[in-house]
């Protein structure tokens, strides 16, 4: 139970320390609110099944979110940007299998996976610079890589690899440290790190700065292409790591894996705040909306809800959450005018 | 930054004069010779205006000198050294800057980290919040905002509070030069006078401006030197006080325009429009009429509700209270459909986004209320004559009605959307800026076509930030502020009682009750 007191305390003692600060800011009190969901939902779960409120549930709600969370950190940048990177689900899927079958055939576990991260990154390249040197539609360009990627991930095997993986496969997903199960620490490190980039670094300014403004940025002789770019690297490469997170965990190499996990995605990034006209959104909230998801699936399961009404309970959060965001939205908007 | 040394050119050259000199510059685009064989210079603390009307070779120039496009041909000298840029930000760094028409700040971002854009203070890329903060106060109250909280989001700006944003992001680097293409058509006329304080200050700072208009007043005003351009060539450079707005105006259009209005010859009939109590979120209890055959001017600052007005008199914005009637029947509230129906047209303040659909053709544009309202047609029953029609009436120029209309002036393209009122039964024309951004040619022709829509009996509302054309079409005019009506004026009185009626219930600072044109 210690692990339980520790999430929910930690939220209203935010909230009070500074609270009229907090709400002036827009962001915050859009943070505030996903916040609420969250832990309205959590209240609403712990009531409906009593396996809900433990530790252990919770430590499986942030392992299952672990991926998510990696790839949410990339897919916020480009968003904030104005981009989209509908490929995610299937650079997953063919960083995991590219990885597993480089180890199957002898290749050092690590290696392995630095290999597959870097065949993320590698196809974010490939994306970015057909988007920002051809000027192509990201949602054209990462649609075909989606078809792209998942066609090599079929290509590398047809099959989900579970023979010859080394022992040590799947120590990245089960093991811990300092209590903490791996992939909860590598989520934590990859948002925080995303976190120190978008709200402190010039490379952050810089992202939101063509999301809200592309020719302002371009005009302030900002290198727009090569931001974009790199933008589409970095969340090739968060998608190969959660690729490899996943895998491991589930211990195997699978080409089926990720099927609709770009979707998840971007859900999550949305119900966490960010505007997708660009410009706009946190890490922080994109977290809470990938927590969001994840303690929906978990509790809708807890509740013995069958799984396809949980597809249908998703779609009814991405829609009601971007229906508060827009009132809350015109309302500060109002406020303003008034 | 602080420690940036001035490129050592500047100093050597400054005893020659120029900040900048061009020579035999030339450009041309498949079909058009934009730039032909000009010559320009600037000096230090002189304002250069540039007039001309649209295509006449003026933004080509601009964009020239601030490296956004390259010549075919010529010279270009910055402090004496030649100079060719391969984009905006060689020109940046040879300390041209530029202030575009569309204020163009990341409304996300504060006005320290606007002020920063592009060249950020940080260490390990880590952007340093209190380094951008003190450069951006500093560049702030060197051009006179010293009130403004650097830490405030640009999104929460007025027009001219962002513009000062721009300007000052323009000084931050060793800049010289600073373009201003149209300065002060997003600002109000208590705004402008700010600007001007702030030319004033840069002047003083050894600042050449090379300043665009189409706003002779300004020109009067700022201009120590003026450089007319006609057809993409140099027509004329004059010192100041060497030619009066009429010769100016003479040598941009190559005619004469001795008076830009029509004579005012209406003759109000019965009550067209009736406006009874109108309440909105940013209209308080507005109530006028307005006569068949007569064109009401509505006067006001920025943000005191003009655009509002107009658009929930159409329909388009929530009104709380308060009735239309259109010839005496009452029309529903809250329906652009309605209004339409009973004879209410609006020529919406922004064309590009509100006005035309720029993928469709010109004449798909000019019939597109005629399409939806078949019960409003007027006149012909066939589409392409009643709209060809309208065309010729207007003058509209185009190669022909399938041409998209985008590809027209500024000019013609409001000309259409004029006209689409034309082919329907309108009774009501509200026009909101109709004459923004359009050159003078243009501004007189419309200027003539609204006169034209009052001798057919139309009732006309006119919204303008531009006092001369309230005042030269205007047979009334009200004044609003924030919501709500002030004043009404005749329609004879003069720019400094509409400004005096404007400012009086405005914010009472010290000053800002005297017009920025009092000098004039």
């Amino acid at each position: 139970m210690a692990d339980t007191d520790s999430v929910q305390t930690a939220k209203p003692g935010h909230g009070n320390s500074g609270f009229v600060r907090l709400i002036r800011d827009g962001h915050n009190l859009q943070t505030i609110a996903t916040l609420m969901v969250l832990t309205l939902m959590c209240v609403l779960f712990a009531v409906l099944s009593d396996r809900f409120l433990t530790a252990s549930n919770f430590q499986n709600i942030m392992r299952n979110a672990a991926p998510l969370i990696i790839a949410s950190c990339g897919m916020t940048a480009v968003m904030i940007a104005r981009g989209l990177d509908l490929s995610v689900g299937s650079v997953l899927a063919a960083a995991s299998v590219l990885a597993a079958s480089l180890a199957v055939a002898g290749v050092p576990l690590y290696a392995a996976f630095v290999l597959g991260i870097l065949f993320g990154g590698g196809v974010g390249l490939i994306n970015g610079t057909i988007i920002a040197k051809l000027s192509v539609s990201p949602i054209i360009v990462t649609l075909g890589m989606l078809n792209i990627a998942r066609g090599v991930a079929y290509l590398i095997t047809p099959s989900a690899i579970l023979v010859g993986l080394p022992r040590n496969w799947s120590d990245l997903g089960t093991s811990k440290l300092a209590g903490l199960p791996m992939p909860i620490v590598i989520a934590i490190v990859v948002a925080c790190l995303f976190h120190v980039i978008m709200s402190y670094s010039t490379f952050g300014k810089r992202i939101y700065a063509i999301g809200g403004n592309e020719e302002a940025a371009r005009l302030s002789g900002i290198n727009v292409p090569r931001a974009l770019i790199l933008l589409y690297v970095l969340c090739g490469t968060t998608a190969a790591i959660a690729g490899i997170v996943l895998s491991s965990r589930v211990g195997a190499g699978d080409p089926n894996i990720g099927v609709g996990f770009e979707l998840q995605v971007i859900a999550a990034v949305i119900i966490g705040g960010t505007s997708l006209s660009g410009g706009e959104g946190r890490i922080i909230g994109t977290v809470i909306g990938a927590l969001i998801i994840a303690v929906l699936g978990n509790g809708l399961n807890l509740a013995g809800v069958e799984p396809f009404w949980q597809w249908v309970a998703q779609g009814i959060v991405l829609i009601a959450a971007i229906i508060i965001d827009r009132q809350v939205q015109d309302g500060m908007r109002n406020v303003k005018k008034g | 930054m602080d420690a940036r040394t001035p490129p050592s050119a500047e100093t050597a050259r400054a005893a020659d004069g120029a900040l900048l000199a061009v020579s035999g510059l030339s450009k041309s685009f498949p079909g058009v010779r934009a730039l032909h064989n000009v010559d320009f210079d600037l000096k230090p603390g002189e304002v250069h205006c540039l007039i001309g009307e649209n295509g006449a070779g003026k933004s080509t120039l601009v964009k020239i000198i601030a490296g956004v496009q390259a010549p075919d041909d010529g010279d270009m000298q910055v402090n004496g050294v030649t100079a060719s840029f391969s984009g905006p930000l060689d020109a940046q760094n040879a300390g041209i800057a530029c202030i575009f028409q569309e204020l163009t700040v990341v409304d996300g971002l504060t006005i320290a980290e606007n002020i920063a854009l592009g060249d950020e203070p940080g260490s390990f890329g880590i952007f340093k919040q209190s380094q951008a903060r003190k450069r951006a106060e500093q560049l702030l109250a060197s051009i006179g905002f010293t009130d403004l909280p650097v830490t405030r989001l640009c999104g929460k700006l007025s027009p001219a509070e962002k513009q000062a944003v721009m300007i000052a992001k323009a000084l931050r680097q060793n800049t010289r030069i600073i373009i201003m293409d149209e300065p002060t058509s997003p600002l109000e006329d208590a705004e402008v006078r700010k600007l001007f304080d702030v030319i004033e200050r840069l002047k003083a700072a050894g600042k050449g401006i090379i300043y665009v208009s189409h706003k002779m007043r300004e020109i009067d005003l700022l201009g120590d030197r003026i450089t007319v351009f006609k057809d993409g060539e140099r027509v004329a450079t004059l010192n100041r006080g060497e030619a009066t707005s009429e010769d100016l105006v003479q040598l941009m259009v190559g005619r004469e325009l001795s008076n830009m209005f029509p004579a005012k010859s209406h003759s109000p009939g019965d009550i067209a429009l009736e406006v009874r109590g109108l309440t909105g979120p940013s209209i308080t209890d507005v109530s006028f009429d307005v006569r068949h055959g007569e064109v009401l001017g509505i006067a006001g600052l920025a943000g005191a509700g003009r655009t509002e007005l107009l658009r929930s008199i159409f329909g388009a914005d929530i009104v709380h209270s308060g009735t239309v009637s259109v010839d005496g029947s009452r029309i529903g509230a809250n329906s652009v459909i309605k209004a339409i129906q009973a004879g209410i047209g609006l020529v919406p303040e922004e064309r590009r986004s509100q006005g035309i659909v720029p993928v469709l053709t010109v004449g798909d544009n000019a019939g597109i209320v005629w399409d939806q309202f078949p019960g409003q047609r007027d006149g012909a029953s066939d589409r392409t004559a009643a709209v060809s029609e309208i065309v010729d009436l207007l003058k509209v120029k185009t190669p022909s009605l399938s041409q998209r209309i985008s590809t027209l002036s500024g000019g013609n393209q409001q000309k259409v959307v004029l006209g689409k009122w034309l082919l329907t039964k309108t009774q009501v024309m509200l026009l909101d800026e109709p004459t923004r951004g359009i050159d003078v040619g243009a501004k007189r022709e419309i200027y003539q076509i609204i006169n034209d829509f009052a001798e057919k009996g139309l009732a006309v509302v006119l919204v303008s930030s531009e006092l001369p054309e309230l005042l030269g079409l205007s047979d009334r005019i009200i004044v609003i502020n924030g919501g709500r009506i002030v004043g009404e004026l005749p329609g004879d009185v003069s720019e400094e009682e509409v400004i005096a009626v404007s400012m009086l219930h405005a914010e009472r600072k010290a000053g800002t009750q005297s017009n920025a044109f009092q000098d004039n």
